[in-house]
């Protein structure tokens, strides 16, 4: 008796660690039914004027709510009730939304919950309303073309539209005022700047190397360094793509020369985005590389004592290109009011919800919108809205297939640590790449 | 292979249950005793669909996931054993399991070590404040797991207190941030561990120490037996069993480990913490690959048991 209970004990813990992977398995077999609605939709720019309720599921607030309301009080007949789930569930919680019954009309669109929703029929081709509306030329094109695909959900840039964006982001660079007085103009004043942070006895580049901030430095050097169609033809999956290129190996020794230089220090890859944040927030460093998401917190705890810049190229003409995401919304297939949904949609692109997502921390969709803003995200929606006009926004590289975040992330570490040459580290990143896209 | 590793548990305390109430009842017809066998598992049956709906049935689940090709979504495909030949061909899989087998040491072996001495210095010398040390040392265990990793990834940085107090005592030649070392990372994931199971360790070798006859004590003093052999010959043996029970829990929460791991290093720097369970949760939740992730918990499961047999087989108590 007495010699049974360990066993017990170990049996049971030993299934609770499967368990999980399990349950959370067994409970999508079920509802697995695949969509593939074939029915004609009639497609309409105009909606009814009678009473509709849709459901919308989404991870981001803000814009989601604030967009919500900014439509349904042009359409006072529309009634959209919101579903939020939070970040880190909802991949999973989306994927099983979708595919049962009561699937929701509008869902955010989510990368890692599409590759298996648009194979399975169950995600809306745009194309339709996008000729009908002129998306277009409504939406920056770059980013619409992220966010089409092939059937298989695995090359991007081609084939169908499945979602539009309702609020943009763009990676740049924060500096302290205090520290650095104005914003370089070349990478090499860029790296003399952070040399004198050093020689200050401050640390130059604050760096959350644990999670995304790692991965967001190379990208941003990658950005200046490489050719805009060889990256974003590799992010979006065209065959034959590679990262092992002659450009990518130059970005991943700069960054690895700014490690041993001390630009990065060693203590990044154990330091959180948030951290990282938090550290250059209150004058720890003189440089973060990090999104516009960032903004609103720096504006609040820094006043007018940050600026913001995109890394600058070696040759000190204006950076054309930036890598950036967005919120983005998809229609699903079991709809019945696609019409209304799509009204939603085109709502997105329009001046009065350009405010509203600038207003959320976002870039408007609407580059030419006026946003009347001043200091820092003013700062950041200028630079912005040349690059987007210039259709230079890219994907960042986790995009690029969905165990690319793994090597990302460790891969970094390892160039900080000096434990991983660039060409193994462009490897690594090529290996994941292949067996997700096919050599 | 849970199944069979369960199994002989239930019935068999099912069976003296009953073998214990047909002794009592002495000579029962056999259409009675039958009706009180069906009582009996009318009795057992709350407690046996819990299980069988949240334990078993998950764990053959996840059996069967692990022959398949499965995102998800999309129907699964009939896989056969490629998932496991998949994750043995990545090396991934062997550094994971050897950072685990080295967490061993400081889930277990250290606190093990820990929760000995503390039982032998408190043992029969405090008196009073008793339940003081109790609390304090058992404090970590009633903590969240990710608060706890939270806080001592800040206590490990760069200027956290770890640092600050190395500075403070004349060694700031040495500081670093800690869980960002390449060498050291794991040695310093492990050293939480430590903190967090030796309260427990310590808290279980008490209770069985308290359970030891006072008398065998004073028979060791009269025959001449200092502090060291009275704790050899008399309090070890006394918490065999408590410390086989330690070995077990403590094990597993290395071999399993991952809220830890997930929350201070997420398997960095560069992949210098990785442990099984990360692998799992990344296969599963960011690739969508339920198979290879099915295919992994089940390694994973074998190994946990294999580790915990041997944990039994040395610990066991050759007399009874």
């Amino acid at each position: 008796m007495h010699m049974t209970r360990p066993a017990r004990r170990a049996a049971l813990a030993a299934l609770s660690v499967t368990a999980a992977v399990a349950l959370t398995a067994c409970a999508g077999a079920g509802s697995s039914s695949g969509g593939n609605t074939a029915q004609k939709i009639d497609v309409l720019t105009t909606i009814s004027k009678d009473p509709v309720t849709l459901t919308l599921a989404y991870t981001n607030d803000p814009p989601t709510k604030a967009l919500i309301d900014g439509f349904t009080k042009r359409h006072p007949n529309v009634t959209i009730k919101p579903q939020m789930t939070p970040f880190n569930d909802y991949i999973k919680s989306i994927k099983l939304a979708m595919s049962g019954d009561a699937a929701p009309d509008i869902a955010q669109y989510n990368p890692g919950a599409m590759n298996s929703l648009v194979p399975a029929g169950l995600i809306l081709d745009l194309g339709p309303w996008a000729k009908a509306y002129g998306w277009t030329t409504k939406f920056p094109p770059a980013s619409i073309e992220v966010l089409s695909s092939d059937k298989a959900a695995k090359q991007f840039g081609t084939g169908s539209l499945y979602a539009v964006p309702g609020g943009l982001s763009v990676l740049g660079v924060f500096y302290n005022k205090k520290i650095v007085k104005e914003a370089p103009k070349t990478l090499a004043e860029f790296e003399a700047a952070m040399q004198k942070a050093k020689d200050a006895g401050q640390t130059p580049l604050a760096n959350g190397a644990l999670q995304v901030g790692g991965f967001h430095l190379w990208n941003a050097l990658l950005n200046v360094t490489g050719d805009i169609n060889d990256y974003r033809g590799w992010v979006y999956g065209k065959p034959g793509s590679t990262i092992e290129t002659p450009a990518a190996k130059q970005a991943t020794q700069t960054l690895i020369d700014w490690a041993k230089k001390g630009y990065i220090s060693k203590g990044a890859s154990a330091t959180a985005d948030a951290d990282a944040l938090a550290a250059f927030s209150k004058g720890g460093s003189a440089f973060l590389i990090t999104g516009n998401w960032a903004a609103s917190t720096l504006e609040t705890e820094m006043k007018d004592d940050v600026g913001f810049f995109l890394m600058p190229t070696a040759s000190g003409e204006p950076a054309k290109v930036a890598s950036g995401a967005s919120v983005a919304y998809a229609i699903s297939a079991k709809s019945k009011n696609p019409n209304v949904a799509a009204a939603f949609l085109d709502y997105l692109s329009s001046p009065e919800a350009a405010k509203i997502e600038f207003d959320g921390g976002f870039m408007p969709v609407d580059t030419k919108a006026e946003l009347g803003a001043t200091g820092l995200r003013g700062e950041i929606a200028t630079v912005f809205a040349s690059v987007a006009q210039n259709n230079g926004i890219v994907p960042f590289p986790d995009f690029a297939s969905p165990g690319m975040i793994d090597k990302l992330t460790p891969g970094i570490q390892g160039l900080i640590n000096d434990k991983m040459t660039a060409d193994a580290f462009l490897k690594s990143l090529q290996e994941s790449w292949d067996a997700h896209h096919g050599s | 292979m849970a199944r069979e590793a369960t199994s002989p548990v239930s019935p068999s305390r099912a069976a003296t249950a009953r073998g214990g109430g047909q002794a009592a009842s002495g000579h029962a017809r056999p259409g009675h005793w039958r009706g009180r066998r069906a009582r009996g598992w009318l009795y057992v049956l709350p407690a046996l669909a819990v299980y069988l709906g949240f334990a078993i049935w998950p764990a053959i689940t996840t059996l069967r996931l692990s022959l398949l090709t499965w995102d998800g979504i999309l129907p699964p495909v009939w896989a056969g054993l490629d998932n496991y030949v998949k994750i043995f061909r990545d090396s991934a899989l062997y550094e994971a399991i050897l950072h685990s087998l080295v967490l061993i040491v400081f889930f277990s072996v250290i606190p093990i070590a820990a929760g000995l001495l503390m039982t032998a210095l408190l043992m029969g010398k405090v008196r009073r404040g008793m339940t003081f040390f109790r609390i304090v040392f058992f404090l970590p265990q009633v903590l969240p797991l990710v608060a706890v990793g939270i806080t001592w990834r800040w206590l490990y940085s760069e200027s956290g207190v770890v640092n600050q107090f190395l500075d403070a005592v004349g060694l700031g030649s040495i500081t670093r941030a800690w869980l960002g070392d390449y060498g050291l990372a794991l040695v310093a994931l492990g050293l939480i561990g430590t903190w967090v199971m030796s309260g427990l360790c310590m808290m279980l070798f008490l209770a069985g120490a308290q359970k030891i006859d006072p008398s065998l004590y004073e028979a060791a003093t009269l025959d001449g037996a200092g502090a060291y052999r009275q704790f050899l010959h008399v309090t070890l043996p006394g918490v065999r069993k408590e410390i086989t029970v330690a070995g077990v829990i403590t094990t597993i929460a290395a071999l399993a480990s991952f809220d830890l791991v997930f929350v201070t290093t997420n398997g960095g720097p560069a992949g210098q913490t990785n442990v099984p369970g990360l692998l799992v949760y990344r296969l599963a939740f960011n690739e969508g690959d339920i198979g290879g992730a099915s295919a992994l918990a089940v390694v994973l499961t074998v190994i946990v048991i294999a580790v915990v047999a041997a944990v039994r087989y040395f610990t066991r108590d050759d007399a009874s």
